[in-house]
């Protein structure tokens, strides 16, 4: 018989806890964001599909095709290709193909590039029912961004 | 406030309150008939229990009419609401299909006419009684509305005989439950 | 009473209006409630503040197919919807909205409504068989024991405002309680009631939630374990009949607790009654009834019963003693 009030009463202290909660809650403001109207902005850390890095002065890109991150890609999505302009002693890419469904962002690209060409973009917005928009130019969409 | 009392115009038009009030009688009369049949012809036994709740709701609207709202409320109430539900119920748990019932065969072929003749026999007995006998009008009853205090007064004075004897019903049927139940946990 | 053809005309329009407009809006209650109960908006794209939300579920529920799967009844399976919403409309012929607002003031209007809850149960029932499906008859055999077990402690509970008030008729019994809400039921100050009724409203409460299907005690359409219950098989506007009788329910539930336990449309300081007190309050229940909904996770079929059985049906049998007590005492 103890047990029966004892049951009763915490059970009652519980529910009314409970519900003190939820109505502190209901007070507050949202937290949600309203994704269409509000872009969120990505973390430092996100991993989006890779992008090439535009010299702050020239806006070209880095990039002067050395290979390293084609060689150190894993699953083969990238294909990179340069030629040596006149009056220039480096290479300067021409064609940067980033194939994204294949790619696993893993990041070997990213650690293998020894000129700050290369980082994760914050695109998230990624959607299509072809699957040939996911192969990405990445020196056309650079040129675009400028 | 007091229920509807009927003051017989002598040709109600239809867009009277009496009119409508007689198309509800008929209507609540054809539900009773209606439920009754369904109740009889209908091979699966959950459509006959809702032939039968059908037919129940349609009583209670005859007691109203009758100027008992009481009984109506409680016809519902435990007529529909409890026993209805309860056929219900143990028709659901204990069959695991829907089946059609087969056909009993092995019922002699008279018991189609006699159950007919029996009941129009019935009918025409009751009928013959009905037309025949001088109706006295009576005043409204005092408890016609209901009134609890009216009804409490009746089931402690005219009826308390009743109303032990159904106590002890709901007695014996909760010692019923209970063995039964006692015997089926060992 | 004037027996005019306009009156119960003018009455059936404003009811349907209300029930009708009451069972869309609910759902967009109880959404935005539960949205910000969870920190997030609710419905916000379909008009200012998603206000047209309902109107546009209720589009899309009629334009949808009536599908009738193989297998089930027919004829029961189209009408038991149509039962659900019945009784919860016809119970608000009864009710008082305020002190000349009220379609019939039935001497035994307490009991209509009980009498015609157990009708919605029946159409849980028919339509849980109807289905033909192992859930929705699982669904439906929960949902009706749990409402016989529930409407024993509510029907105690209110045999005790009964005898308070010495009326069936809730005309009568919220009359009884004008003038201040130290003359409510669930405060009356008189022969010392109010030392009690607040467990009598609490039974109350609870039963209501439990006779509604609502959480913690829904049971009977357990999404996670008996998929929707007895709506299982239904799509378009039969799920939707079933939906609106649910609220409607709810609705009914919340009227007759304002009136037997908070006064009807009694102002709580004697000031100025009237319907708008009358629905504050059926809104402030409605309100609790969503916020208890968000709040509590669902219980287990054999806890809720225990809770009837062991804990909420001597309460209440307890309270019906007290009163009785109480009232011959003083």
């Amino acid at each position: 018989m103890s047990g029966y009030w004892s049951d009763i009463l915490v059970g009652s202290k519980s529910l009314v806890t409970g519900l003190m909660i939820t109505a502190r809650q209901f007070f507050r403001p949202v937290v949600t964001e309203n994704y269409p109207y509000e872009v969120p902005e990505m973390t430092e850390r996100f991993r989006g599909h890779i992008e090439l890095i535009a010299n702050e002065e020239t806006g070209k890109p880095n990039c002067i095709a050395c290979m390293a991150c084609q060689r150190a890609c894993p699953s083969d999505c990238i294909s990179v290709a340069g030629k040596k302009m006149e009056g220039e002693k480096k290479k300067t890419v021409t064609k940067y193909v980033l194939d994204f469904t294949k790619c696993s962002l893993c990041g070997s690209c990213v650690e293998s590039c020894k000129f700050n060409a290369l980082r994760f973009s914050k695109e998230y917005n990624l959607v299509s029912f072809n699957k040939d928009d996911f192969i990405i130019d990445l020196v056309k969409r650079l040129e675009d961004q400028n | 406030m007091q229920p509807l009392v009927f003051s017989p115009t002598p040709n109600p038009t239809l867009f009277s309150v009496e009119g409508i009030v007689g198309i509800i009688f008929l209507l609540t009369v054809a539900l009773v008939i209606f439920g009754a049949l369904v109740a009889v012809n209908s091979h699966r036994l959950v459509r006959a229990v809702s032939g039968l709740a059908i037919c129940f709701t349609g009583l209670a609207g005859v007691y109203y009419f009758l100027l008992s709202p009481f009984l109506a409320m409680m016809q519902l109430l435990i007529y529909v609401g409890a026993v209805s539900i309860l056929i219900a119920f143990g028709i659901m748990m204990s069959t695991p299909e829907q089946q059609d019932l087969p056909g009993n065969k092995h019922i002699s072929k008279l018991a189609g006419p006699l159950g007919c003749s029996v009941g129009a026999l019935f009918f025409a007995g009751f009928s013959v009684l009905g037309l025949n006998t001088q109706w006295q009008v009576f005043p409204r009853p005092e408890n016609a509305s209901g009134d609890i205090e009216a009804v409490g007064k009746v089931l402690l004075t005219t009826h308390s005989m009743v109303f032990e004897l159904i106590s002890i019903v709901l007695l014996l049927a909760i010692i019923g439950a209970l063995v039964l139940a006692r015997r089926g946990r060992n | 009473m004037e027996t005019s053809i306009w009156r119960p005309i003018l009455y059936l329009v404003g009811i349907m209006a209300f029930a009708g407009l009451n069972a869309a809006y609910l759902g967009w209650c109880e959404r935005k409630g539960a949205g910000r109960i969870q920190r997030r908006p609710g419905p916000k794209e379909v008009g200012f503040a998603g206000l047209l939300q309902p109107l546009a579920d209720g589009i899309k529920l009629m334009t949808k197919q009536l599908m009738v799967p193989q297998g089930v009844d027919g004829i029961i399976f189209r009408v038991a919807p149509v039962i659900a919403m019945i009784p919860a409309i016809t119970s608000m012929v009864v009710i008082p909205f305020s002190g000349n607002i009220q379609a019939r003031a039935m001497e035994l209007s307490v009991l209509l409504i009980f009498a015609l809850a157990s009708l919605g149960m029946m159409a849980v029932l028919l339509g849980g068989w109807a289905s033909g499906n192992k859930y929705a008859i699982i669904s439906s055999a929960r949902a009706v024991s749990q409402n016989l077990a529930y409407e024993i402690p509510m029907l105690l509970t209110v045999i005790s405002i009964v005898m308070i008030s010495g009326s069936m008729n809730l005309r009568d019994i919220a009359i009884d309680q004008q003038g201040g809400f130290w003359h409510w039921n669930i405060f009356r100050f008189e022969n010392g009631h109010f030392l009690y009724m607040w467990i009598g409203f609490i039974i109350f409460f609870i039963c209501s939630l439990a006779e509604t299907n609502r959480a913690p005690f829904d049971m009977a359409e357990a999404e996670s374990e008996l998929v929707a219950g007895y709506m299982t098989e239904y799509g378009s506007m039969g799920f939707g009949l079933f939906m609106m009788g649910e609220y409607l329910n709810i609705v009914v539930g919340a009227c007759l607790t304002a009136t037997l336990f908070l006064g009807g449309w009694d102002c709580p300081f004697g000031l100025t009654p009237g319907v708008w007190w009358f629905l504050l309050k059926i809104y402030v229940l409605i309100f609790t009834v969503i916020w208890v909904r968000w709040t509590y996770p669902r219980t287990q079929i054999y806890r809720l019963l225990n809770l009837s059985w062991k804990i909420l049906i001597p309460f209440s049998l307890v309270n019906v003693l007290v009163t009785a007590a109480l009232i011959k005492v003083f």
